[in-house]
């Protein structure tokens, strides 16, 4: 698992590096929620909204792969951005609980005013 | 019932939440507030978008399209004095044009200053919780000020004495905030909302935070240790709505402009129907993280008005919500 969420690190880093320039990841976890979510998480820097929407494809494979590696089902992928700005901060791929799925990702728009969502489950 | 919910900023959320209101038939809710610019102030949450002038206007237009009410939210407890400096005076004069040309219904503040602003404009002015309403007294000065509706102080949504005489000592409309589950008389309320009125606003602090979630940590941990807090605290079920129009409250406010658009669905259904079965901590608007902790049977909840309407408010002498607490609350496993 050590070695998964490493190399899941650098992968992101290092793809995102080849389209967009400086990107740095400083940090990349697997988390477990209260509510029953599981997920891999990616803090980012230098990257924008912009960038986002552009490579979204390309950033969904990358984060699908990663999530896929470390047991995590990519059913719900989004960035967080600061608010009112165009700064991602974060990357989630999210594992959804019955909840979260009606409640955080059920809705036709995003949950919440700083969240892009990249990907739905189908 | 009056309902007034909260719009997270986004448009999209706004169509969501107008949609769920024409197909459930939800003809008690009669507007939506939001944040404004932090460039002009901060507010008395989080702010998680910060919607232009242009999309203001393009949100009002919509909202009135479906007969609903625009209000915009700059409540922030304290802007640093800014507000009285000159360049301050013209920013707000400023803004408070624009928001009017855009349509908007109603402007939500706590700072005194701001409400006599206001009174140059066809706006409403509503006076936030923020500002601390708790007593007829305080009522008449913002009266007199010019507020159109004050938000009562949550504190004294149980305080039915105190509550009445408001509505009876001023000419202006009384509102109640339903789903706000803040400990009961916190320690921590003004200086808590006072962080984040700068926080959510470009006057921030000159150095990093170390410790920028203080305030809420504190406040759950106290309820993890002495649940009873959580009854305490001052909110108001769907189904004793009916207890405030009988003292002549008919306008209800929703809190909750940073949490997930679906919830704030459920909660504008629920409240217009003035009835639920579940966990009542799935309504209230902070801090949402203890509805995965504790569950409290809203059914057990029936009656407990009655006793809440005359309580001397004597928490070391009475001991009800103790009792109740063992009763309704169980730790979720």
């Amino acid at each position: 698992m050590k070695e998964e969420i490493s190399a899941g690190r650098k992968k992101l880093e290092e793809e995102l590096r080849k389209n967009l320039g400086n990107i740095f990841v400083p940090e990349a976890k697997l988390f477990g929620m209260v509510c029953g979510c599981v997920g891999f998480a990616a803090d980012m820097r230098g990257l924008k909204s912009d960038d986002v929407e552009v490579f979204r494809d390309s950033i969904n494979v990358i984060l699908e792969e990663i999530s896929n590696s470390l047991g995590v089902k990519p059913e719900f992928i989004y960035a967080r951005k600061l608010p009112g700005s165009d700064e991602v901060v974060t990357l989630t791929v999210r594992e959804l609980c019955s909840r979260c799925r009606r409640e955080f990702a059920g809705s036709k728009a995003a949950p919440r005013p700083d969240i892009m969502i990249l990907k739905k489950w189908r | 019932m009056r309902l007034m919910v909260p719009h997270p900023g986004h448009f999209p959320a706004l169509k969501d939440i107008i949609e769920a209101k024409e197909a459930y038939g939800l003809k008690e809710v009669e507007g939506v507030y939001m944040g404004g610019s932090p460039e002009v102030m901060g507010s008395g949450r989080g702010v998680l978008h910060a919607p232009l002038l242009a999309e203001i206007r393009e949100q009002t237009e919509y909202a009135h399209q479906h007969h609903i009410k625009m209000n915009i939210a700059l409540n922030s407890p304290c802007s640093g004095g800014h507000h009285l400096t000159f360049e301050g005076y013209k920013t707000f004069k400023w803004y408070f044009n624009e928001l009017n040309d855009a349509g908007v219904d109603g402007v939500i503040v706590a700072e005194p200053y701001l409400v006599e602003l206001l009174r140059d404009y066809p706006m409403k002015t509503i006076i936030s919780c923020l500002a601390y309403v708790d007593s007829p007294q305080r009522a008449r000065f913002f009266e007199q000020l010019g507020a159109d509706m004050i938000t009562v102080d949550t504190n004294i949504n149980r305080h039915f004495e105190l509550l009445e005489a408001m509505v009876k000592g001023v000419s202006c409309e009384i509102k109640v905030i339903v789903n706000e589950g803040c400990l009961y008389r916190c320690p921590f309320r003004y200086s808590h909302y006072n962080l984040a009125s700068h926080l959510s606003s470009l006057d921030q602090p000159k150095s990093p935070l170390f410790a920028p979630d203080f305030y809420f940590d504190k406040c759950v941990n106290i309820r993890l240790r002495e649940p009873a807090q959580l009854i305490r605290s001052a909110w108001i079920r769907p189904e004793d709505v009916k207890e405030y129009e009988a003292i002549g409250i008919n306008s209800f406010k929703l809190s909750g402009r940073t949490k997930a658009v679906n919830w704030i669905i459920n909660c504008m259904r629920v409240y217009s129907r003035r009835s639920y079965d579940g966990n009542l901590l799935e309504l209230l608007d902070c801090p949402q993280m203890l509805r995965y902790i504790f569950y409290i049977d809203n059914r057990q909840l029936d009656g407990c008005i009655a006793r809440w309407k005359s309580c001397s408010k004597h928490c070391h002498e009475c001991g009800y919500c103790d009792e109740l607490t063992r009763e309704v609350l169980t730790v979720i496993k």
